[in-house]
C-alpha cells in the first residue's frame, strides 16, 4: 500500500482539513447557477490550466466541448498515473466537495446530467472519501438531477491517460488507443468529453464559488491562484502543499533541498540541476522558459548519497515495464532505452541514446514514450559531469570505479 | 493529381504489427525503425499522395491512415 501523505494547510483549496459538506459550504459558500457564457468568462479570467500534467487551458477545452452538438460527457480524473503524485488523493481526503462542485458547474453549463468519476482502484482511502462525499450530497439534496457514475482504473502508469480513461468508461479494455481528435471533440464513445484532472476541477470551483475573488488575488496577474505540489522527501515521507503561483521555491523547499538536484513533474518530468530553482518562482511560464515543466506537480529532491543517473536508470526500468505493450516503438524502444541507459551508467558500450530517443518521440497512442524520453534527455542535460564520469567508469556520488567488462 | 489540403501519413500504433508493406511500397516517404515499424514524420509531397493512398489500402491491419495535415 502506498503511504498516506501529510497534507499541509494551504491558502485556498486546502484551507480546511475537514472534508464534510457543511464545512465546505461554510468555507466556500453555495454553488451558484451559471450559463456557459458566464462560466467561460469567469474561467477565462482565472486562466485555469489543466493539472494532470499537460497544462492545457481549461477554458479552451470547455469551449471545444460546448462547440459540438449531441450528447456530451464530463469526466473527473482522479487516476494519478505518476506513482509519487498524491495531490488528487489530498483533495479527495480534505476537499472532495471542491472537486465535485467544479465538475457540477461545468456539467450544468454543458447540459450534462451524469458526471463520470475515474478513481484509482488500489487507493481505498480515496474511494472511501469520494463515496462518503457523494452520499453526503445525495442526503443533502435528494432531488438533485446530477448523477454520479464511478469507474475504477487499474494501478498502472498509463491508466490515467485520456484515451485509456475514455475506453474504461466505454466498457472496453482500459488502455490507450489512437485518438485522431482531441478528447474534447471525440472522447467517450466518440462523444464530446470534458475530461479533466481532479485538481483542475477544484480550481474551477475556487473561481466560481462566492469569495473566489480572494482566490484569484492569490498568485500573479498572469497566473492567478494556486497550485498543489507533492513534495517527495523520501519514499515514506510525502507532503502535499498548496502554494500561490509566483511564490519563491525557497518557500517550498528546505535550504538544503534548494541546493540539491531535483526531479520536477514526476517520472515523466525533468531533472533540475543542483541549485537550479534557487531564486526562481513557482510559475509554469518561468519554468517553461528554462525548459522545465511542473507537470503533475511532483517535486522530488534527489535523495542523499544517490547518483542521479543511477536513479534515472531505475526509473527507466520501471517506465519500460509500465508500457501497455500495444505500440511497437514503445514496446520495443523503452526496454532498449532502459538497457542503453544502464550500459551508459555502467560505462559500457551500448546503443546511442540520442538515436534511440529519436525513435520514440510522437510514436505511440499515448505520451508514455514521450514522457520517458523527456526524463532521459533532461538527465543528460542536467548532469553532464556525472555522465562524463560514468562514461569512464567512475561515479561521482559513490566514488566507485566500475569494472570495465569486455 | 488532386489538389486539396496538404496530406500526411499517420500510423494507428496499437494496430501496426510491423509487416513492412508500406515501407516496401513507398520507401521515399515511409522509413523504417530498428524494430521494423514505419517512420512517417514529414508532411507528404503532393506527388506522393497517390502512392500513399495505395500504401494505406494494402496495409493488412488497416493501421496506416492518410489525413489532412
Amino acid at each position: 500500500m502506498t503511504p498516506r501523505p501529510r497534507i499541509l494547510p494551504g491558502p485556498w483549496l486546502l484551507r480546511t482539513s475537514r472534508p464534510d459538506l457543511a464545512t465546505h459550504r461554510a468555507t466556500h459558500g453555495e454553488l451558484p447557477t451559471m450559463t456557459l457564457a458566464r462560466l467561460q468568462e469567469v474561467i477565462g479570467t482565472g486562466q485555469v490550466r489543466g493539472r494532470g500534467g499537460a497544462g492545457f487551458p481549461f477554458a479552451t477545452k470547455l469551449g471545444a466541448v460546448a462547440g459540438r452538438r449531441g450528447r456530451r460527457h464530463v469526466v473527473i480524473n482522479f487516476s494519478e498515473g505518476e506513482p509519487v503524485s498524491h495531490k488528487d488523493l489530498a483533495l479527495a481526503l480534505n476537499a472532495p466537495h471542491l472537486v465535485l462542485d467544479g465538475a457540477c458547474i461545468s456539467a450544468q453549463a454543458l447540459d450534462v446530467r451524469t458526471i463520470q468519476l475515474v478513481l484509482p482502484r488500489e487507493r481505498h482511502d480515496l474511494r472511501d472519501a469520494i463515496e462518503l462525499a457523494l452520499a453526503e450530497r445525495r442526503r443533502h439534496d435528494p432531488r438533485s438531477r446530477v448523477r454520479w457514475d464511478l469507474h475504477l482504473a487499474a494501478p498502472r502508469f498509463v491508466s490515467g491517460e485520456a484515451s485509456a480513461v475514455t475506453e474504461l468508461i466505454a466498457g472496453r479494455t482500459p488502455l490507450p488507443v489512437t485518438s485522431w481528435e482531441p478528447t474534447a471533440m471525440s472522447g467517450v464513445r466518440g462523444r464530446p468529453t470534458l475530461l479533466s484532472n481532479a485538481e483542475t476541477f477544484a480550481h474551477v470551483a475556487a473561481l466560481v464559488l462566492p469569495g473566489g475573488d480572494g482566490y484569484a488575488a492569490l498568485g500573479t496577474p498572469e497566473e492567478p491562484g494556486t497550485t498543489l505540489l507533492t513534495l517527495v522527501h523520501g519514499p515514506e515521507d510525502i507532503e502535499v502543499v498548496e502554494v500561490p503561483h509566483g511564490s519563491p521555491w525557497e518557500d517550498v523547499l528546505t535550504a538544503e533541498q534548494a541546493c540539491e538536484p531535483l526531479l520536477l513533474g514526476g517520472y515523466h518530468g525533468t531533472w533540475v540541476p543542483a541549485g537550479g530553482l534557487r531564486g526562481q518562482l513557482v510559475s509554469r511560464a518561468a519554468l517553461a522558459s528554462q525548459g522545465l515543466a511542473l507537470g503533475a506537480g511532483v517535486v522530488m529532491p534527489l535523495p542523499r548519497d544517490t547518483c542521479p543517473l543511477e536513479l534515472t536508470a531505475q526509473l527507466l526500468r520501471y517506465l519500460a515495464a509500465q508500457s501497455a505493450g500495444r505500440c511497437g516503438p514503445c514496446l520495443n524502444g523503452l526496454p532498449a532505452l532502459a538497457h542503453a541507459f544502464e550500459q551508459a551508467v555502467a560505462g559500457l558500450p551500448g546503443s546511442d541514446l540520442d538515436e534511440l530517443t529519436s525513435h520514440l518521440v510522437g510514436r505511440g497512442a499515448c505520451a508514455h514514450p514521450d514522457g520517458t524520453v523527456r526524463l532521459v534527455r533532461s538527465a543528460l542535460l542536467a548532469f553532464p559531469e556525472e555522465a562524463q564520469s560514468h562514461s569512464h567508469g567512475n561515479c561521482l556520488t559513490s566514488g566507485r570505479v566500475r569494472e570495465s567488462v569486455r | 493529381m488532386t489538389d486539396g489540403p496538404p496530406q500526411r501519413l499517420q500510423v494507428d500504433w496499437p494496430r501496426c504489427r510491423a509487416r513492412g508493406l508500406c515501407h516496401e511500397l513507398l520507401p521515399e516517404a515511409i522509413g523504417i525503425d530498428p524494430w521494423g515499424y514505419p517512420v512517417v514524420e514529414q508532411a507528404l509531397p503532393a506527388d506522393m499522395v497517390r502512392a500513399a493512398r495505395e500504401a494505406v489500402r494494402v496495409c493488412p491491419l488497416s493501421a496506416l491512415h492518410l489525413r489532412d495535415s
